[in-house]
C-alpha cells in the first residue's frame, strides 16, 4: 500500500517537470518540506506536537553551508549524509531535555528553542552571514562539477529517491516495536511503562529520527535553493510543516508527502493571488483539516480505496 | 489500477503542456515584461514603497510616451516580503517566460546576494536598483549581473568626510546600526575610515539591534549614558522613523552630533522632530531639491507628478529606482541602434550595458568594467526652511565618485587604510554644493 | 552609584511590565481553561494596532488627551468582543479533546489572525506617541527618562494587585479558583463553568491587549509583533511556571532586567537572554518556579 502510493507519487513528480520544467524546483522543495513533515508526524502519532521542528530543518540546511564553506565537502552525497549526522547529533542533545515534557512544555519549548537558533543565526554575522545568510555554491557530483542545469535535474530524482527511501524505511520503523510504541504513548502512557518499556527511550528515539528527517529535508532545501537564511528557523516554517503533516494525514508515512506536494503546489500558484493571505489559508486549512478531515488527504485516498470494489 | 491511472494522467499532461509550450519567437515582442522586486509589506516597505512608486510612475510615463523601440513594457512587482527563498523561487518562475526580459532587482543586500549567482545561471540580465553591499562585487563578477548605483564604501566614506569637514574636534563615537551586513558593513566602512583619518578616535558603544525591532528605548538608554560626541547610524525605513521618535524625547539630537545616513527617507515624515544640524545623507544622489535635479527640468517634472500622485516628494529611494529604469532603457537604446535588423537579445543588452555613461535625474551613471556603478555622494545637514513644513538638506557637498570610490580590484579596506588625514584639504568644504 | 544603573532598572522594570501583562493573561487563561493559547499574541497585537487607531483619530481631531484614553478603550473594546467569540466558536469544540488537538487549533487562529491583522490594518508600519509626549519627561542625574515608563510600571503593579483581589474577594474569582481547581466538582455544586470560562478568557484576551496598547506609544507597530511577544511569553511563563500568577510576576521581573542589562553590558547576547534564563531555570526547576505538575491552583 505505502509502496504503491510513494512510488506513484515519485513517478508523476518525476514525469511532470519534463513538461514544465519550473516545476522542478517547486517538487524538491515539495520533497524537503515533506521529509521535516513526516518527522512531524512521527511525534504526533505519540501526541506530542513540535511547533519548532524547523529547528532542524535549519539546521540541516546551514550545516550543509558550513560543510561546503569550512569542511571543504563538496560533494553532494556526502554533504546529504554529514547534514543528515549533524542534525540527528542536535536533536538526539536537545531531544535529552525534550523527553522529560509532555504535550504543552513540549510544543512551548520546540517553539522557544527554534526562535532562540533563529536568533542566533540572525546575530552571529562574522559566523553565520547574518540576517543575509550564506551562499550554498553548487556541489559536485562524484567528482564531477556539472552545469547547474545539469545538477538541478540531478537533484530532482535525486530528492524523489531519497523520498521513496525515507519512506520505506520510517514505515518500517513505525511497524517496529520502537515505532508501535510510539502510539501506545499517545493512549495510554503508564501501561506502555508497566509492561516495561522506558517512555522516555521511546520518544527521545522518535525525536532523534524525525530531527534526522527534518535535517535531510533541510540539506536538500539548501542545495536547491542554493542560499541559506535564518528564517529557516523561524516559527512560520514549523507552522508550515505541522500543516503539511496534519493535512496529508499522520495515519501513514505518505500522507507527510502527499500534503507537501499539495501545498506546495497550492503556494506556487497562490503566490501571485494572495501572497499577503498566505499565513491566513494556512490557518484556515489547518482548521478546517482538524475539523472536516481528521485523517487528513491521505486517509481521504484510502476511504475511497476501500470504497471501491477491488478487482483482485 | 489508480497507479497505472495516476500515470497515463501524467503523461496527458505532459503531451499537453509541450505541445501549449512551444512559442514562437517573434522578432519584436508585443510587450517587454520587466520584473521589479521591492519591499512592499513590513518595516522595509516605508523605503520599499517610495521605490515602487518611482517605478509606476516612470514605467507609465515612458509607455505614455511609445515604451522601449515601440514596445510598452509590462512591470511584474515581486514583494521581497516574501524572504529570500520566495524571492529566488519567484525570479526562477520569472525567468523561465520568455516574455520577461529584464530584472531589476533587489532593495535588500541578502536578496540581492542570493540573486545574483541565479541571474548568471539563468543569464538574465539583473540590475541591482538598490543593493549597496560592498560584497556585491568584492570576490565574484558577474556578467549578467548590474548595480546601477553605488555600493556602501563610497557611501560611508563620504559621510566621515563630511563630518570632519564640520566638525574635526569630537573625540567619541558610538554607532548603532541594524544587524545585517549594511548594518555592519557601515559599521566597519565608517570606522576604519575614521581610524585612518583621525587616529585618536574613541568608540564608546556599537550595538547592532535586529533589523526590524519595534522599540529601541535601551538602546537609546545606553547612547543617553554613553555620552557620546558624535552618534552614526545607518538605519532605514521604518526603524529610522522608530528610532527618531523614540530617541527625540530624550535629547539624544541636542546631546551628541548625529549622522543619519539613509535620513533623507525619513525627513518628511519625522524631520520636524529634528534639531538644525543633524548630518544627513542620501546614499547616492537623489535628492529632489539638490542644484542638479533642480536644474534638470525633466526631473522637475518627475518631483511634480510624483507629488500629485501620491502627495509627497520623491524620496532617494524613489531616485535610484527612477535612475535604474531610465539606464536599462538607455541600454535597450545602444542596443537597438547597434542591432537595427532585429530586437536585442540578451548578450546585445550585455553588450549595449558594458562601460554605460548615462545622465539621470540627479546627475550621472557610469558603470566600470565590473558592472560597478559610479555615482557622486551627496551629504548634508538637516535645515529648516520656510517653504516646507519639514526641514530641507542645507551646507550640502558633492563628493565626485572617484573621490570617494576605491578602484576596480582594490580591497576596499585596504583602500580605506591607505586615506590620509592630507586628504581633508583637497575635498570640497560643506556648503560648496550650490 | 545607583545614579549609573538607574537608566538600567528602569529599562529593565518598564520591559518587565509589558511582557507581565501579556504573560499574565497567558498563564490565566492556561489555568482556568487547561489550554495554552498560542494566538494570545495577537491580542497583543491587536490591542496595539487599535490603540494607534484611535489615538491618531483623536490627535486628529484635537482631542490628544484622549489618546491617552484609547490605552484603555482599545483593549476594553476588543476583549469583550473577540473574547466570547473565539472561546464560544473555537475553544469549545476543542474542551475535552486532545491536547496536541488543541494546541493546533490556537496555533491555527494564530495564523488566522496574524493576516486579518494585516488585511484590517494594513502592512505599512503606524506610529502614534502623543500618549509617551503628553507625560513628559524627567531629569534625573543627568540622564533623561520617559515619565511613560514610569508609569508602565505603576500600572503593572495596580494589575497584579488588581488581579489578586479579583482572585481572592470578588465572587467571580472565586468561582474562578473553585473550577480551577476542580472543574467537575463545580459543576456538581452548580456553578457555570462555561460562564466562568468565558469570562477567564476574556480576561486574558484583556490584559494581552492592554499590553499591546500599553506599548504602542514606545514602539512602532507593524506585522510581526504578536509572533514576537508569543515566544517571550511563552519563556516567561515557563519561567514562572504554568498558572502561576506571582510566578509570572517574578519571571517577567527577571527577563525584563536580563535583556536590560544585555544592552549595557554584552549587547550581542540581548535577543537570546531570556531563553537562556529559561533553559537554566528549567535545569534546576523543571516546571518553573513556582510551578509543579499535580498542583491545581491559582
Amino acid at each position: 500500500m505505502v509502496v504503491r502510493y510513494i512510488l506513484i507519487l515519485a513517478v508523476v513528480a518525476g514525469l511532470l517537470p519534463i513538461a514544465v520544467p519550473w516545476l522542478g524546483f517547486v517538487f524538491t522543495l515539495a520533497v524537503s518540506k515533506g521529509l521535516a513533515a513526516l518527522g512531524v508526524a512521527m511525534l504526533l502519532r505519540g501526541g506530542l506536537i513540535s511547533i519548532g521542528h524547523a529547528l532542524y530543518f535549519a539546521t540541516g540546511a546551514y550545516a550543509v553551508a558550513f560543510l561546503m564553506r569550512d569542511a571543504g565537502i563538496g560533494d553532494l552525497l556526502l554533504l546529504f549524509a554529514f547534514a543528515t549526522l549533524i542534525t540527528t547529533a542536535v536533536g538526539f542533545l536537545v531531544g535529552a531535555f525534550m523527553v522529560r515534557y509532555r504535550t504543552i512544555f513540549f510544543a512551548m519549548l520546540n517553539l522557544a528553542v527554534s526562535m532562540v537558533f533563529f536568533t542566533m543565526l540572525s546575530k552571529l554575522y562574522y559566523i553565520t552571514g547574518g540576517t543575509d545568510g550564506l551562499r550554498v555554491a553548487t556541489p559536485f557530483l562524484l567528482g564531477i562539477q556539472l552545469s547547474r542545469g545539469a545538477f538541478d535535474l540531478v537533484l530532482q530524482n535525486a530528492a524523489l529517491i531519497v523520498m521513496v527511501a525515507s519512506a520505506l524505511l520510517i514505515d518500517r520503523y513505525l511497524k517496529s516495536p520502537l515505532g508501535e510504541a510510539l502510539g501506545a504513548i499517545d493512549t495510554n502512557e503508564v501501561r506502555l511503562e508497566y509492561l516495561g518499556v522506558s517512555a522516555r527511550g521511546v520518544i527521545w528515539a522518535a525525536y532523534t529520527v524525525s530531527a534526522g528527517l527534518a535535517g535531510l529535508g533541510g540539506a536538500i532545501s539548501a542545495v536547491a535553493i542554493g542560499h541559506v537564511v535564518p528564517e529557516l528557523s523561524y516559527w512560520t516554517v514549523s507552522g508550515q510543516l505541522v500543516l503539511i503533516a496534519v493535512l496529508g494525514g499522520i495515519g501513514g508515512v505518505p500522507g507527510a508527502f502527499i500534503g507537501a506536494f499539495f501545498l506546495e503546489l497550492v503556494r506556487t500558484f497562490a503566490v501571485g493571488v494572495a501572497a499577503e493571505v498566505w499565513n491566513a489559508i494556512i490557518g484556515i486549512s489547518l482548521l478546517i483539516v482538524i475539523f472536516f478531515l481528521p485523517e487528513g488527504l491521505y486517509g481521504l485516498i484510502q476511504r475511497l480505496e476501500r470504497r471501491r470494489p477491488n478487482p483482485k | 489500477m489508480t497507479g497505472l491511472k495516476a500515470i497515463a494522467a501524467a503523461l496527458l499532461l505532459i503531451l499537453s503542456a509541450a505541445i501549449g509550450s512551444a512559442s514562437a519567437q517573434t522578432n519584436k515582442p508585443a510587450e517587454i515584461g520587466f520584473g521589479v522586486f521591492t519591499f512592499t509589506s513590513g518595516p522595509a516597505a516605508a523605503y520599499g514603497m517610495p521605490g515602487r512608486n518611482a517605478a509606476e510612475l516612470v514605467i507609465n510615463q515612458i509607455n505614455a510616451s511609445g515604451g522601449i523601440g515601440g514596445v510598452p513594457i509590462k512591470p511584474i512587482y515581486v514583494d521581497e516580503g516574501l524572504g529570500t527563498d520566495g524571492v529566488i523561487a519567484e525570479f526562477r518562475r520569472l525567468a523561465s517566460d520568455n516574455a520577461n526580459q529584464v530584472m531589476i532587482a533587489a532593495l535588500s543586500s541578502a536578496n540581492c546576494l542570493a540573486l545574483a549567482p541565479v541571474a548568471e545561471q539563468l543569464q538574465m540580465p539583473t540590475f541591482m536598483w538598490n543593493c549597496d553591499t560592498h560584497q556585491l562585487f568584492l570576490k565574484d563578477s558577474y556578467k549578467y549581473v548590474y548595480r546601477t548605483n553605488s555600493s556602501t564604501v563610497p557611501e560611508f566614506v563620504a559621510d566621515a568626510l563630511y563630518l570632519l569637514s564640520v566638525d574635526p574636534t569630537f573625540k567619541t563615537i558610538a554607532i548603532i546600526n541594524p544587524d545585517y551586513a549594511f548594518g555592519r558593513d557601515a559599521g566597519l566602512i565608517f570606522k576604519e575610515t575614521l581610524k585612518a583619518l583621525k587616529p585618536d578616535v574613541e568608540i564608546v558603544a556599537e550595538l547592532y539591534p535586529k533589523l526590524g525591532s519595534p522599540s529601541y528605548n535601551t538602546e537609546i538608554s545606553r547612547l543617553v549614558s554613553a555620552q557620546p560626541d558624535v552618534i552614526f547610524s545607518n538605519f532605514w525605513g521604518a526603524d529610522l522613523e522608530n528610532f527618531v521618535r523614540q530617541a527625540a524625547p530624550r535629547e539624544l539630537f541636542a546631546r551628541s552630533k548625529v549622522i543619519l545616513t539613509l535620513g533623507e527617507s525619513a525627513l518628511q515624515h519625522v524631520g520636524t522632530l529634528l534639531p538644525d544640524g543633524v548630518i544627513i545623507g542620501v546614499i547616492g544622489d537623489g535628492y529632489w531639491l539638490a542644484p542638479d535635479a533642480q536644474r534638470k527640468p525633466q526631473t522637475r517634472a518627475f518631483v511634480e507628478s510624483y507629488r500629485q500622485r501620491f502627495n509627497e516628494y520623491p524620496v532617494f529611494p524613489s531616485f535610484k529606482m527612477a535612475n535604474t529604469l531610465y539606464a536599462v532603457k538607455a541600454v535597450y537604446e545602444k542596443a537597438l541602434a547597434t542591432n537595427k535588423d532585429r530586437w536585442p537579445t540578451r548578450d546585445d543588452l550585455v553588450a549595449a550595458a558594458k562601460n554605460l555613461k548615462t545622465d539621470t535625474f540627479t546627475g550621472t551613471l557610469s558603470l566600470r568594467e565590473d558592472n560597478d556603478g559610479l555615482v557622486d555622494q551627496i551629504v548634508g545637514v538637516t535645515q529648516k526652511d520656510p517653504a516646507y513644513p519639514f526641514p530641507v538638506m542645507g551646507e550640502m557637498v558633492r563628493y565626485p565618485a572617484t573621490m570617494v570610490t576605491p578602484p576596480v580590484g582594490t580591497d576596499p579596506i585596504a583602500w580605506i587604510e591607505s586615506l590620509k588625514p592630507s586628504i581633508l584639504a583637497t575635498v570640497p568644504k560643506p556648503g560648496s554644493y550650490k | 552609584m545607583i545614579a549609573n544603573y538607574l537608566p538600567l532598572i528602569v529599562d529593565g522594570l518598564a520591559d518587565a511590565a509589558l511582557i507581565f501583562f501579556v504573560a499574565v493573561g497567558l498563564t490565566l487563561v492556561f489555568s482556568v481553561l487547561r489550554i495554552l493559547n498560542v494566538a494570545h499574541g495577537s491580542f497583543y497585537a491587536l490591542g496595539a494596532y487599535l490603540s494607534v487607531v484611535i489615538g491618531t483619530f483623536a490627535a486628529g481631531h484635537g482631542w490628544p488627551v484622549l489618546s491617552l484614553g484609547a490605552l484603555v478603550i482599545s483593549p476594553l473594546l476588543i476583549a469583550p468582543t473577540l473574547g466570547p467569540l473565539i472561546e464560544r466558536t473555537l475553544l469549545r469544540w476543542t474542551y475535552g479533546r486532545p491536547q496536541a488537538l488543541q494546541i493546533l487549533v490556537t496555533f491555527g487562529l494564530f495564523l488566522i489572525l496574524e493576516d486579518l491583522q494585516k488585511l484590517v490594518f494594513g502592512v505599512q508600519p503606524y506610529s502614534q506617541d502623543i500618549s509617551m509626549q503628553l507625560l513628559g519627561t524627567s531629569h534625573i542625574g543627568g540622564i533623561v527618562y520617559l515619565n511613560y515608563q514610569l508609569l508602565l510600571i505603576v500600572l503593572a503593579v495596580m494589575v497584579g494587585i488588581c488581579l489578586r483581589l479579583l482572585l481572592k474577594k470578588s465572587r467571580i474569582g472565586k468561582l474562578i479558583v473553585a473550577v480551577v481547581a476542580d472543574e467537575e466538582l463545580a459543576r456538581t455544586v452548580g456553578i457555570n463553568a462555561p460562564r466562568v470560562f468565558v469570562f477567564a478568557f476574556s480576561i486574558g484576551v484583556f490584559l494581552a491587549a492592554l499590553g499591546g496598547a500599553l506599548a504602542s506609544p514606545t514602539i512602532g507597530v507593524a506585522p510581526g509583533l504578536g509572533a514576537e511577544i508569543i515566544v517571550l511569553a511563552f519563556a516567561v511563563v515557563a519561567i514562572g511556571g504554568l498558572g502561576q500568577i506571582e510566578g509570572a510576576a517574578l519571571a517577567a521581573i527577571l527577563v525584563g532586567f536580563t535583556r536590560a542589562a544585555a544592552i549595557y553590558f554584552a549587547p550581542e547576547f540581548q535577543p537570546v537572554a531570556p531563553y537562556l534564563v529559561m533553559v537554566a531555570v528549567l535545569i534546576i526547576r523543571p516546571y518553573g518556579l513556582f510551578g509543579s505538575i499535580g498542583l491545581r491552583r491559582i
